[in-house]
């Protein structure tokens, strides 16, 4: 059962040669743990957190952070006072204890040097944009919007159409909205659409919601990706046999990404 | 290129949300396994069959642990004498039916919320069953492996007067004895109350930190495969497959088994497939993984013989699919 094997007696002048830094169970464990705290502290600190989670439960990620500090340090001392260790009960482990070691440190190093991009428009094909005019998965939660119609962002235009989801109803309220370009392939050269991804949780569940928007040029003036701020007038088209609210646009405005590109 | 930046995000994003959830499990199993006695609760639980089964499901409200967790507890409880019904009851539904896990749920479902709250029905309704039908069997014995068998206190103790039995005993205060040789009661003397609260600190801390490192490797696998079918796999294939109403349950019940994600974390894996798949085959995946899948089947083999795991896998399997086929049909 127990996968134990009785450690040898190491014998304090070998030590330092004789066992490298990831045969010491205590020093693996304290590197994994300080890393992978680290990598939190990271995200948490260069705010690329926010393009992984939900503002919400930040406080996760950012306390355990701390936790595995402590917990790195506690294992830090128990390898300095190497005469007090008492090894825990048996456990039947799955993998063998130092490949789980060294995949977790191996994930965090990556996690340290890899800086997470924020979903692009191939993403939101791939995740379907066509038929999200009509689908949000998060119900609204507020009705809120008696206020004026140019503050209303992409998802709050999205949950409104939802609710009345008539085009016609809107036609000539004033927008202003930010998000980023989308070509959908299936639409006429002069259509792009702006969209936004909507986070419930954290990336993984990232859906994008999107607007029409018709150009007065060819929409090859706008590529993909490229983050844009709209003010304008709504009205109601036809694209592809199929009526839709659609922007059309006053102005049009080049913007960089911003810090937080979801929208909640 | 693009497809593999958003594969690491996605990979991430995952991890991120799951760590301090998964933190929180082997904080909880670490310290019960230190601070709480078996031995008195099994003293309050009842003998009837179908009450066992579900006190057993119920218990885990008060042992947080995940599917990985569970097994050495259900096996101090069989260990300690628990009733059958209590012990399967409780190995079956206690990685769903906790407060850590509920919360985990509510974290990532906060917008499906029947997704949650089935989930807890489901797995109640099927771990009370097959308890119930375990709790035929009066005797363990036969179901389990010899190992455990070894540890149970003998059945024969009560006829047979102490005195006449050889070895090292302790009188206890019921009156009871304890057999000093017996590896149960090592476990109890390593374990038990008796050791100074430092030394039971360090000890919950060091098995926390050993549970952190063998779950937070399957973690990270389980984290890659979702991240890589999400970007990797046609989009095409995965909406044929998830919007059919049997073939979802059936991908989602074998992707569940096969990934054997901790029960802590794995409402995040399944939000991944949330827009894609039938909320029967998430609910299938929700309630089916933490009773059995691939990394658990290791587990349980050291509690029990293959065929009662392979009965226990049958009968939850059906249970699961006709469950959430009624969802899908019905609810949703």
């Amino acid at each position: 059962m127990s996968a134990r094997r009785p450690r040898r007696p190491v014998r304090k002048k070998q030590r330092s040669q004789a066992a490298t830094w990831y045969r010491q169970p205590e020093l693996l464990d304290a590197l994994v743990l300080g890393t992978w705290s680290l990598a939190l502290f990271r995200y948490w600190f260069t705010g690329q957190l926010f393009l992984l989670l939900h503002p919400n439960y930040m406080w996760l990620p950012n306390g355990s952070a701390f936790v595995l500090l402590a917990m790195a340090g506690f294992k830090l001392m128990q390898f300095r006072r190497r005469a007090n260790r008492i090894s825990a009960s048996n456990h039947s482990t799955l993998l063998p204890p130092r490949f789980s070691s060294l995949v977790l440190l191996a994930i965090a190093v990556l996690s340290l040097m890899y800086t997470p991009q924020a979903f692009a428009s191939d993403k939101a094909i791939q995740r379907g944009i066509s038929d999200s005019l009509t689908l949000t998965r998060s119900q609204p939660q507020r009705f809120v919007r008696q206020t004026a119609s140019e503050e209303r962002t992409v998802i709050d235009w999205i949950r409104t159409l939802n609710v009345y989801p008539e085009p016609d109803a809107y036609t000539g309220q004033a927008v202003k909205l930010s998000g980023f370009v989308i070509h959908p392939e299936d639409w006429p050269e002069e259509y792009l659409l702006i969209s936004r991804f909507v986070l419930t949780c954290c990336a993984a569940d990232a859906y994008p919601v999107g607007l029409p928007v018709q150009l007065a040029v060819s929409r090859q003036a706008y590529a993909p990706d490229t983050w844009l701020e709209i003010e304008g007038k709504m009205t109601t088209t036809t694209i592809n046999d199929q009526r839709q609210l659609t922007i059309e646009p006053t102005k049009l405005e080049t913007i960089p990404e911003p810090r937080n590109p979801y929208e909640y | 290129m693009e497809k593999l930046s958003n594969g690491l995000t996605l990979f991430f994003s995952l991890l991120v949300e799951a760590i301090p959830f998964l933190l929180i499990g082997v904080a909880f199993s670490s310290l019960l396994l230190f601070f709480v006695n078996e031995r008195s609760l099994i003293k309050i639980l009842p003998k009837h069959p179908l009450m066992g089964a579900i006190a057993g499901s119920l218990m885990g409200i008060f042992f947080p642990v995940c599917e990985c967790g569970n097994v050495p507890v259900a096996r101090r409880l069989i260990v300690q004498g628990a009733p059958s019904s209590v012990a399967v009851g409780f190995l079956l539904a206690a990685p769903t039916i906790n407060p850590v896990v509920f919360w985990a749920t509510w974290v990532a479902f906060r917008g499906q919320p029947e997704i949650v709250f089935l989930r807890v029905l489901f797995t109640l309704i099927i771990a009370v069953t097959i308890a119930w039908v375990f709790s035929r069997q009066r005797d363990m014995r036969p179901l389990l492996q010899a190992a455990v068998t070894r540890q149970m206190p003998k059945p024969q103790t009560a006829s047979v007067n102490p005195l006449l039995r050889s070895g090292t005993f302790l009188l206890q205060t019921d009156g009871a004895t304890l057999q000093i040789d017996d590896p149960a009661t090592q476990e109890i003397i390593a374990s038990g109350p008796s050791k100074p609260f430092a030394v039971k600190l360090q000890l919950a801390l060091d098995n926390m930190v050993q549970e952190l490192r063998e779950l937070g490797a399957v973690l990270i696998m389980g984290s890659a495969i979702a991240a890589f079918v999400q970007v990797a796999v046609p989009r095409e294939w995965i909406i044929a497959l998830g919007q059919n109403f049997v073939t979802s349950i059936l991908a989602m019940m074998l992707l569940a088994a096969v990934v054997s994600i901790c029960s802590t974390v794995d409402s995040f894996f399944a939000l991944s497939f949330s827009s894609t798949f039938t909320s029967g085959a998430l609910l299938a995946f929700l309630v089916f993984g933490p009773m059995i899948d691939l990394k658990n089947i290791g587990l349980l083999l050291t509690l029990f013989k293959p065929r009662v795991i392979f009965y226990i896998f049958a009968l939850a399997a059906q249970m699961c699919f006709i469950l959430t086929l009624f969802t899908n049909f019905y609810v949703s």
